[in-house]
């Protein structure tokens, strides 16, 4: 199974994500890791490119909001991408904010899975289970 | 002598043709009327005579360069690779192309050297469908290679005749592999060269391989300290008769594509000040700063229209401006640099012979003042005795 992943936007926390690469690794994942500063065009010509299954975006600084909301609308302009499972997973919010409000709205802007403040293993567990529910249903 | 001292350098250019030996160098007007070989025999014959074929060493850039269209999956891996490996093989970019929306591009009338179609790693497949055949069928090219994912190439050259299959640009790491395209195109490049009836006379004085100027000027980059006092990071202009080449240096990308090389170059096919004078002066009259600098240089318009010195000059004083803005964020032509973090620019080619240090400097301060709001002010390097040519064909032919 094929994997991008990255950290959205100005954001420079390579160390949560090398960990993220590492963990994904482990789990038997083909993972493309762009690293740290990665815009959301690039997250998905890389999706195009490796033909992804899984698009796994994070995020610590909290700017991630700022880009979602433009997912949708750029998600649109791809062909091939209808079947891409879309992940975010980090710090989402600048600030305090609630679970319970956030995710909803990582949901509102075209996200399948959003994992705010979960730590690393729960998060790639929710994956799993994500992608074993789609494959069998 | 040296071995090296030994050898006769030329530089065929669209206007001037120079000769250089371990103790001169000459410069001449092309004779139009006559093949390059009866021109330089007529004027540099005993030079030539002195030489051994094999110490002769050629480089060329009156052919302007191959024109290529670039079909690829997306802007940011298969498309941005592709153009920068073309841009620094000397190959001029018509049009770039992503593949999902080909129906909705134009397909060019004039003949294209060389389509490039790229996209894919390797592990995925399946990308290029008959869109990719239907439009192929409609376009006019004389060389069409495949540099994708591995499982479309086998594909492709099922269905499309005369495709060339080189190994994916893009590796399992969405990592960009120059070698092969880029050996490639810039074998090709020469193959035009070469294949140009002028310069074909040319190896009847040189045994060695005749090489594009460019080529040659961006092999001396990294030794150009040995001769000028140049910080890097830094621009050379090489302002010509039909075409201009910029050299930079990669510190000024924005871009962060990780080569081996620390210089790219871009030919700006046609900015030049003799055999592209109509469309520099047709660039400059779309660039609404032009008359502000014409102002700047107490001239009017009319200086288009007119042959002198003078004429000569302000033309590549507009040039000068004209490539400096398509390197800036005003008018962006494949790369945007970093023109605030330059240190020094260097000019080399016939610009030299014609501009002084304070021609120039009153152009680029103008340029940083008017586009960039800067008073920042890179040192002028002036390679007025073509150091910069010699040394990248001395140590070209050192290496051949």
């Amino acid at each position: 199974m094929k994997i991008v992943t990255g950290v959205i936007g100005n954001d420079i926390h390579v160390v949560a994500n090398r960990l993220m690469d590492l963990s994904l690794n482990a789990r038997g994942y083909e993972v493309f890791n762009l690293g740290v500063n990665t815009y959301l065009e690039e997250f998905f010509d890389a999706s195009v490119e490796t033909g992804a299954d899984v698009l796994l975006i994070s995020s610590l600084n909290g700017e991630a909001e700022g880009w979602a909301r433009d997912v949708k609308p750029l998600m649109s302009r791809y062909n091939s991408l209808d079947n891409l499972v879309m992940m975010i997973g980090g710090n989402l919010t600048v600030g305090s904010g609630s679970a319970t409000d956030i995710i909803p709205r990582y949901q509102k802007y075209g996200f399948d899975l959003v994992c705010h403040q979960v730590d690393l293993n729960t998060g790639l567990d929710m994956l799993e289970d994500y992608l074993k529910e789609h494959k069998t249903s | 002598m040296s071995a090296e001292s030994n050898k006769l350098l030329i530089d065929i250019g669209s206007t001037y043709f120079k000769v250089s030996t371990s103790n001169s160098i000459e410069q001449h007007f092309r004779d139009f009327n006559r093949t390059i070989l009866d021109d330089l025999t007529q004027k540099c014959g005993d030079t030539v005579q002195r030489y051994d074929q094999s110490d002769v060493h050629i480089c060329s850039s009156a052919n302007g360069g191959l024109s290529t269209l670039i079909i690829g999956l997306t802007q940011s891996y298969s498309l941005k690779y592709a153009t920068n490996i073309a841009y620094n093989s000397g190959i001029n970019i018509i049009d770039s192309i992503v593949f999902q929306d080909i129906e909705t591009y134009s397909v060019p009338s004039d003949l294209i050297d060389v389509v490039i179609v790229v996209g894919g790693i390797d592990s995925n497949s399946g990308l290029f469908d008959e869109r990719l055949d239907n439009y192929l069928a409609k376009l006019n090219y004389s060389n069409f290679v495949f540099v994708g994912n591995e499982p479309d190439a086998q594909a492709i050259k099922s269905r499309i005749d005369n495709v060339t299959l080189l190994p994916n640009i893009i590796d399992n790491r969405l990592h960009i592999v120059e070698t092969h395209l880029k050996d490639y195109l810039t074998n090709l490049y020469q193959q035009d060269i070469e294949g140009k009836e002028d310069i074909k006379h040319l190896y009847k004085i040189t045994s060695n391989q005749i090489y594009s100027t460019p080529y040659v000027v961006n092999k001396s980059l990294p030794l150009i300290n040995a001769s000028f006092s140049v910080t890097d990071p830094f621009i050379l202009l090489d302002i010509g008769g039909a075409t201009t080449d910029v050299h930079y240096s990669k510190d000024l990308l924005t871009d962060n594509i990780v080569t081996e090389q620390g210089h790219d170059r871009i030919v700006f096919k046609k900015l030049g000040v003799y055999k592209s004078r109509q469309s520099l002066i047709f660039t400059a009259e779309n660039n609404e700063f032009s008359y502000e600098l014409l102002m700047h240089l107490k001239v009017t318009e009319n200086i288009y229209n007119e042959n002198s010195e003078k004429a000569t000059k302000i033309l590549m004083q507009l040039a000068i401006f004209l490539v400096l803005c398509k390197m800036s964020h005003y008018r962006p032509a494949y790369v945007t640099l970093k023109l605030l973090a330059m240190n020094s620019i260097v000019f080399t080619g016939g610009i030299t012979k014609v501009l002084t240090t304070e021609d120039i400097e009153d152009v680029v301060a103008f340029f940083y003042r008017k586009i960039l709001n800067s008073e920042h002010k890179p040192a002028t390097v002036l390679d007025n005795n073509y150091d910069i040519w010699t040394l990248g064909a001395k140590e070209h032919a050192a290496c051949q």
